[in-house]
This record gives C-alpha cells, structure tokens and sequence, in this order.
C-alpha cells in the first residue's frame, strides 16, 4: 500500500515534469521561429552588435590616441631641454593646443550642474521648468565671458565650431547626445567665474526660479579633449 | 523496504528541485523579454553612423600624431625637431583660430530696416498697405525668395538695386554666386509707418546678444568650420554678450548691421538656417535676414591676445 502511494507521487512528478519539459521546447520553438521570420528583429540585433563592436574599438582607439599624445609630448620636452628655442616654442605649442582643445587640460574651475525643476511635470507649464539649450548657451556665455579658458558640457569639449543643440529632452553637444543633468565645468579664476553667474539680475537670478541650478568652485577640474571632425582640410589657407 | 523506500523518496525529491528549477528559469524568461528590441532601426542606424564616424576621425588623429611622432624620431639634428615643432605649432594655432582661413562659406547680415534709405520706406508706402492687412497672420518664412515677395513687381528691381549697393563689399567677392535675400519685412514696416493700426504688435526692433548667438549655433550646428561676427573671429572661448544697450564680442563692442561670415558647404549653411527659421525670428524684431553663397571667403584670425592662466595640459601621473 505504501509503495502505490510512493508510485502514485511519482507519476503525478514525472507527468508534471514532462509536460513543463514539452511545454519550454514547444515556446522556444515557437519563439525562435518568430524571431527568424522577423527581419527587423535580426537587423536590430545586428545593428546593435555592431554598435556595441564600434564603441569598443573607439574606446581602445582613444586609448591609444591618448598614449601617442603623451609619447609625443614626451620627446617634445626632450628636445626642449636640449635647447632654449625648441622650449619657447613648445610652450607657445602647448598654448596653442590647449586653446584649441585638442589635448585634456586641468586646473582650477567651477562645476555647474543644471537640472529639470523636481517638480516640472506637475506645473502647468511644464516647457518653462525644463533645462533648454538657450539655458546652457547662456551659463556658457557667461563663462566665457568671465574669462574662463576651457569648457565641457558631460564631457565634451566646446571648441570653437561646437554647437549645442536641443531635440527633445536631450542636448546635443559635438554630436554627441546626453540628457539631464548638464554639467557644465569650465576652468578659469573660481571666484570670477561665480561671481560673473551670481551678479544680482545675472544668469543665476535668471535661471533660479525655474530649474535647478547649482554651482560648486573647484580647485582642480578636468576638461577632456576634443574628439571629432576638427580638421580644416576641406579649406586651404 | 525501507532501502527501496529512501530510494523512492530521493527520487521524487530530485525530479522536484528539476522541476522547480525550470519553472524558475521559465518564469523568468517570460517576465523578462529582451529590452534592448524597443529602440527603432533608424535611430540605430545613426548611432552605428556616428560610431563610425567617431572611428575615422580617430584613427585620422592617430596617424596624424603617429606621422608627427615618427618625424620627431627620424629628425637629424635638434634644428629639425624644432622644425618639426614649428610646422606643429602652426596646425595648432589653426585650430585654436590664431590664423584666418579661407573657403567656400556664407554670409549673413542682420540689416536694421529703420535704417534704410528713407526715399524707399516712403516709397514703399502705398503699395504695401494692400498686402500688410494679411502678412501678420502668415508664417514669418513665408517669403524665402523674391518670387514670392509680396510686393508689386516694379517696385522689386528698385529693392535689389537698394541692396546691391549697401553690400558692394560683398558682391566685389563673387560675382557669379547666388543671392538670396529676404525682404518680407519691409512690407511690415511699410505698414507701420503708413496706418499704425495695422502693424503687428511686436516686441520694439532690437537685436540681443541671444539672437546673435542662435545664428552662431545655427551655423555651427549645419557644420560651419569658423565663424565671424562682424570680423571678429569667433574661438572657444568667445563670448557674445549685451553690455547695456549695446553688444559686445569678447571686450569689443560691435555696431549694427551684424555680418556674420561663415566657413563651410553654403548650400547646407543657408538651407540649415531657413529651416531654424532665423528669417522669421528676426523680421519680429523688424530686420532683415540676407544670406549670400561665397565660393571663396576669408574668416579672419583671432585678434585678441589670449593667455592662459589657469589651465595646463594634463600630465599622466600613474603611467611610465
């Protein structure tokens, strides 16, 4: 009597697990061949495959851009020690390259982050809480005209033919798309560069009221270089 | 019995830790599809594009510093390495906007209607009026060339001769390129001056400095390689800003009409601009937008001194 009993659990057991085993097979089945009549579904894994391959390699190509920079500069200096002329020349040639954004630069700053107003989406006006590219540019502006030396927005480097662009929530800088919060860090004299944000009437009074601004002096900031189509080759001089 | 028994158990037992396995596994599979499917191909596609574009233009600067580095190794003497130096020293100043350039570009000038010649407001007058009562309600970039300009058409030569002749430093440049200009506005302002109750209510005619940077933005955004505001060069750290009434870029002021000289494919340029509808942005505050196509135009250097102070190259302190 006891071993029917065992028998009867055991049947009950193995029916339940051939039916979940039949089951899974037939889903998947089904599933697969769902995905392989699906081109777009194929597509879109390829594209992203290949996204995914292409980001690797920029990464590792930065990388080594960043190595042969350093090896370069390296034999700059050397030469530069060995003789009076190549120094002076390399300081103006470092000068010009940081102006230019080509190379990471560092030194003392401010970080200002901008953000959507907390509650933005419960206000009725709801475009009037929300950070724009108009609120970046002029943060931006002011900077520049308090003299700061170099910018980024998220990590991209403002050169001289940067633009900043709004499509839809996010802003786009170098090509580059990022979303809230802007961080905007600008190296240049710390004290000037707030004080030129927080002039009564100025760009913080402006912004205040209707997103979240803040602004943080540092003593050393980082400003990346630029990557990106940069060249003049197209118009000869 | 009992042996038999344990064995049953151990049995049942373990089918049941199989089974709840793959009802895990199973449930979780469904609750959890692939997230990564919701994004469209086409924005994909841009994103793959921009990898791929980010790619050459990497792999461009590596040659260009391996090149760079291969000619300081294989330099003879010091002398050359200077040499060497020298030559990078310019690239970089280009890049940096120390020296002017030169290429096809655009011009755009922002002309402050109220100063026209008196002789064509008043002219302009009695043929405008017919045509004010319905240009409010129509789209500010409605008039992007002059076929559609709505004023009659003897009073259309006596515009573009206007034209020409306040931009004879412009036409000295090309002589075969295109113009465009866009003059809806004097039709408003014809309407103003003749029956005020017609006149769209606006703001009162005054360019600010955020106006003069949209059109910079602008430009940069359709692929401008360098910019000027009124022959001043615009650089990365270029400012452009209001300082009382007036307008100043970086620590000099700048008058109206504001000409913007622009470095890149011109046919982009203008169609970028027309699109972000700079026309219409500027005719409420009664100017005129007028873009003119260059097959050479010279972007001049940057003429301020610019020193650095606060920021230095960053050194790798954990490598070598």
């Amino acid at each position: 009597m006891k071993v029917r009993k065992d028998h009867l659990y055991l049947a009950i057991v193995t029916l339940v697990t051939g039916f979940l085993i039949s089951h899974s097979i037939e889903l998947t089945k089904l599933r697969a061949i769902e995905r392989e009549g699906d081109q777009q579904w194929q597509q879109e894994t390829k594209l992203n495959e290949r996204i995914v391959k292409e980001k690797e390699q920029n990464r590792i190509l930065e990388v080594q851009l960043l190595a042969l920079q350093r090896q370069v500069a390296k034999v700059e200096e050397e030469v530069a020690q060995h003789q009076s002329e190549a120094a002076e020349v390399l300081a103006e040639l470092e000068a010009a390259r940081m102006m230019a954004g080509v190379i990471p630069v560092e030194g003392p700053g401010l970080v200002v982050s901008l953000q959507d107003h907390p509650n933005a989406s419960q206000s009725e006006n709801v475009m009037k809480n929300i950070v724009h590219e108009q609120d970046v540019t002029l943060v931006v502006n002011e900077l520049r005209a308090a003299g700061a030396e170099a910018i980024s927005i998220n990590g991209q480097r403002l050169v001289s033919n940067s633009a900043i662009r709004c499509v839809g929530p996010t802003i786009i800088v170098n090509g580059v798309k990022s979303a809230t919060p802007f961080v905007i860090t600008a190296i240049g004299d710390p004290d000037t560069l707030e004080q030129a944000l927080r002039l009564p009437g100025g760009v913080i009074d402006t912004l205040k009221d209707f997103v979240q601004i803040s602004v943080e002096k540092k003593d050393v900031v980082e400003v990346p270089a630029f990557v990106g189509d940069y060249s003049f080759d197209s118009s000869s001089s | 019995m009992t042996g038999n028994d344990r064995k049953i158990m151990f049995i049942l037992a373990a089918i049941s830790a199989i089974i709840g396995v793959m009802l895990a596994t199973q449930l979780r599979s469904n609750l959890y599809p692939q997230q990564a499917e919701s994004r469209s191909i086409s924005e994909l596609r841009s994103t793959l594009q921009k990898e791929l574009e980010k790619h050459k233009t990497l792999l461009a600067d590596i040659s260009k510093y391996e090149l760079l580095f291969y000619q300081y190794e294989t330099a003879l003497d010091e002398g050359e390495s200077v040499e060497v130096m020298k030559e990078e020293l310019a690239r970089a100043r280009k890049l940096a906007g120390m020296v002017s350039v030169e290429g096809p570009g655009v011009t755009v000038r922002i002309v402050d209607l109220d100063r026209r010649p008196s002789s064509l407001l008043t002219e302009q007058v009695e043929p405008a009026e017919g045509d004010a009562g319905r240009e409010p309600g129509t789209s500010a970039g409605a008039y992007p060339d002059e076929s559609t300009f709505p004023v009659p058409a003897g009073q259309v030569p006596q515009t573009n001769n206007d034209s020409v002749e306040s931009f004879e430093s412009f036409e000295l440049a090309e002589n075969g390129n295109v113009t465009i200009r866009t003059e809806g506005n004097s039709t408003q302002d014809g309407g103003k001056e003749g029956t005020g109750d017609i006149h769209v209510e606006g703001p009162p005619p005054l360019v600010i400095d955020q106006d003069l940077r949209m059109v910079v933005n602008e430009l940069l955004v359709n692929g401008a390689k360098a910019v000027s505001l009124n022959g001043h060069r615009l650089i990365a750290t270029s400012s452009i800003r209001n300082v009382g009434s007036s307008i100043q870029v970086d620590t000099k002021f700048i008058k109206p009409p504001y000409v913007f000289k622009a470095l890149g494919d011109p046919e982009t340029l203008i169609s970028g601009l027309k699109l972000a509808n700079i026309e219409g942005i500027f005719q409420i505050a009664n100017k005129a937008v007028l873009m003119e196509k260059h097959d050479h135009l010279v972007i001049p250097a940057y003429q301020g001194t610019q020193t650095v102070r606060y920021m230095r190259p960053v050194k790798a302190k954990g490598e070598s």
